[in-house]
């Protein structure tokens, strides 16, 4: 591609773009120069992309619901604890249940609960009013909360679940490499690599290859007519419903896809941080997501990505202030500030978000005729 | 016999602290026109602009009910304090945006993360409590029924019961009453018969605010005060308000009464032989908001008001 196309194509991007494009670059770069200078190590930095990743996984879950269908559920964190539970019993030594199975059953067997979970929350809660949804899929979770964190017998309680293995510890060649790992060439050592580093490394590939999945996925069915359905509910459930569309079906097909996809997220965080407790299951992780989705643009999946680093940007930037002592007030409060800031803001400024649908609802190919005319 | 009039007893000071809740919550909802997620920490920030202004007064003068006078400057101001909070979000907030209640709802999420963040920046995320002697449970209550009420739990129902008769008086028997009411009912039809609606919007904040403060000065005497208390709380005011009947204001305060009962009776569920500890308390109260949208979302006083 020459120098004047790609100057083109930059000068064709949406205001929405540009910032976002800007605002990539900016962290990039301070991340850049974070690792040469030294501040941060590369295991960690890969760390936070995997988490990142478990974000933007999230976000694209919760996209399904509000993005396409409308759906305000506030029982995030509920799903991402239901798939990071159900994994982590599974598969954890110190399970109560049954630990030891291969972190691939716990993967089914969560993402089986949470779609089980998005119906049984689902069948009460998608005939209601929009606000109503809200306040009973906040309930809904809290009373999720409530049970992980009161029968002990089954998820351990307060005290918390160690012991989970990697995702892909019992996998035929990353599970038995031997660390540190040394690349030979002949009998001179290539290059070592620690575990750590490894180990971070495949969980980002892991996490590229869950967001690469669902992204397609998702693209797939917003382009199909189920997807314009979805829209069209959005937008006007009675239009949707006067066309002979079984609206109510329609929403829970969503709601479960959505809830699903949340649990992978959540058995994904549990192979990554490898201990899991109920505080996991906060809401504030639930206004954490819905901050990516409605920062990036209701609807969009590139918005969903870009909320997710975000996302984590925040986090991570407020603790960085904190270490470095610029700031006088407590970490947590000022991240909760500016969460509660940036919610207003959007809603203020821009609410369509940074990255709002526009050429993804368009079949690729299909305006090419007329666009080189 | 007396564990019951016992549980009855707490139920009634908790649902006094719920009830006072709710009625904001509500008011907030048929007159601003959506499900308020700040209202929990407008409850906290009641509790403690009462903390601090009673630390200032200390217990000047006597007391009344058992509690020292100083208290009850304390009370007012935290409602005050509350009240202007409430209409300056209101007035920068709120007012300004255009977009639909769906959009003010998730705009308030955003505003109650800031009253805490404030909050937890000024006081941090310690346990505190009022400077009241605590006293053991009233003599003479405790020798006619047997059951152990303090004389705060006591002033906490007594001075509850004289805000929502405040409340029911101000709606029926003044002019901001009915302007209130008509606007529930129909907001055009009030703007075009001569209501200055914006003021009664304005009014509406103060009222339900100042409520809502008041309910949060009680939580806080009730057990302590830390600043999540009144976001804890929400998800109850909010099965209080469903329960009743959203917008109504009565609903409200007999759903509020319910909902606060229920709550602190969940321990004889044990005794009737369902195996629900007190742990599940809230969850018993959401259980029964989601059964209530379903069989009758309008609520069980939805057609008064």
């Amino acid at each position: 591609m020459s120098t004047a196309s790609l100057t083109d194509r930059i000068g064709s991007f949406s205001r929405g773009e540009q910032v976002a494009t800007a605002g990539v670059g900016l962290l990039a770069a301070v991340l850049l120069v974070g690792v040469v200078v030294g501040w941060i190590t590369v295991t960690y930095l890969l760390y936070l992309v995997a988490l990142a990743g478990m974000y933007v996984l999230l976000s694209m879950g919760l996209n399904v619901q509000w993005g396409y269908g409308g759906l305000i559920n506030f029982s995030v964190a509920a799903f991402f604890g239901v798939g990071a539970y159900g994994s982590a019993l599974l598969t954890a030594d110190s399970s109560p249940v049954a630990g030891g199975f291969s972190p691939v059953v716990g993967l089914v067997a969560g993402l089986l609960v949470a779609a089980v979970l998005a119906v049984i929350i689902g069948i009460p809660t998608l005939q209601l009013r929009d606000d109503y949804l809200a306040i009973a899929s906040l309930g809904l979770a809290e009373v999720v909360r409530m049970i992980v964190l009161n029968e002990r017998e089954i998820t351990a309680g307060s005290a918390g679940l160690t012991g989970i293995p990697l995702f892909f510890a019992d996998w035929p060649v990353l599970g038995s490499l031997e660390y540190p790992f040394v690349l030979y060439v002949g009998d001179t050592a290539l290059f070592t690599m620690e575990r750590s580093l490894l180990i971070a490394e495949l969980n980002v590939l892991l996490v590229v290859v869950f967001i690469a999945v669902v992204y397609l996925f998702l693209r797939r069915i917003h382009l199909s007519p189920w997807g314009r359905v979805l829209r069209t509910i959005r937008t006007d459930e009675d239009l949707a419903k006067s066309l002979g569309k079984d609206t109510y079906r329609f929403k829970m097909q969503a709601f479960v896809i959505g809830s699903v996809i949340m649990a992978l997220a959540g058995v994904f965080y549990t192979h990554l941080v490898l201990y899991l407790n109920p505080q996991d299951l906060a809401p504030v992780l639930t206004f954490y997501v819905w901050i990516a989705v409605i920062l990036g643009g209701s609807g969009s999946d590139r918005g969903a990505i870009f909320g997710g680093f975000t996302i984590i940007a925040l986090q991570q930037g407020t603790r960085f202030l904190n270490a470095a002592g610029t700031i006088p007030v407590d970490p947590a409060a000022l991240r909760l500030m500016i969460v509660g800031v940036l919610i207003i803001a959007i809603v203020r400024v821009r609410q369509e978000g940074i990255l709002p649908p526009e050429k993804e609802l368009i079949w690729p190919g299909s305006t090419e005729g007329s666009a080189d005319e | 016999m007396a564990s019951i009039l016992q549980f009855i007893a707490n139920g009634l000071v908790f649902s006094s602290i719920i009830v006072l809740g709710s009625i904001g919550l509500s008011l907030v909802y048929s007159i601003a026109d959506f499900a308020n997620f700040a209202h929990g920490d407008t409850m906290t920030i009641g509790a403690y602009g009462a903390l601090v202004t009673f630390g200032l007064v200390g217990g000047v003068g006597g007391t009344f009910l058992g509690l020292p006078l100083g208290f009850y400057i304390a009370l007012v101001v935290g409602m005050g304090l509350a009240a202007v909070v409430a209409v300056i979000t209101h007035v920068f907030v709120y007012r300004p945006l255009s977009t639909t209640s769906i959009g003010l709802l998730i705009t308030s999420i955003g505003v109650a993360f800031v009253y805490r963040a404030g909050l937890q920046a000024i006081f941090g995320t310690d346990f505190r409590n009022y400077d009241v002697p605590r006293s053991g449970p009233l003599p003479f209550i405790q020798d006619s029924l047997g059951i152990a009420v303090t004389a705060r739990g006591l002033a906490i129902v007594v001075l509850a019961a004289i805000l929502v008769a405040g409340t029911h008086a101000l709606l029926q028997y003044t002019t901001l009453g009915r302007k209130m009411r008509a606007m529930a009912d129909n907001p055009d039809l009030a703007r075009v018969s001569g209501i200055r609606t914006k003021r009664v919007i304005l009014a509406t904040w103060v009222i339900g605010s100042a409520l809502a403060a008041a309910g949060g000065v009680f939580l806080g005497l009730f057990s302590q005060i830390d600043p999540r208390i009144g976001f804890d709380l929400l998800l109850i005011i909010f099965a209080a308000v469903i329960l009743g009947g959203i917008g109504s204001v009565y609903g409200a305060m007999l759903g509020g009464f319910l909902i606060g009962m229920i709550h602190e009776l969940t321990p004889l569920l044990k005794d009737v032989g369902i195996p629900i500890g007190i742990q599940y308390a809230p969850a018993v109260a959401f259980v029964i908001m989601v059964v209530v949208l379903l069989a009758r979302p309008r609520g069980i006083a939805g057609e008064l008001t």
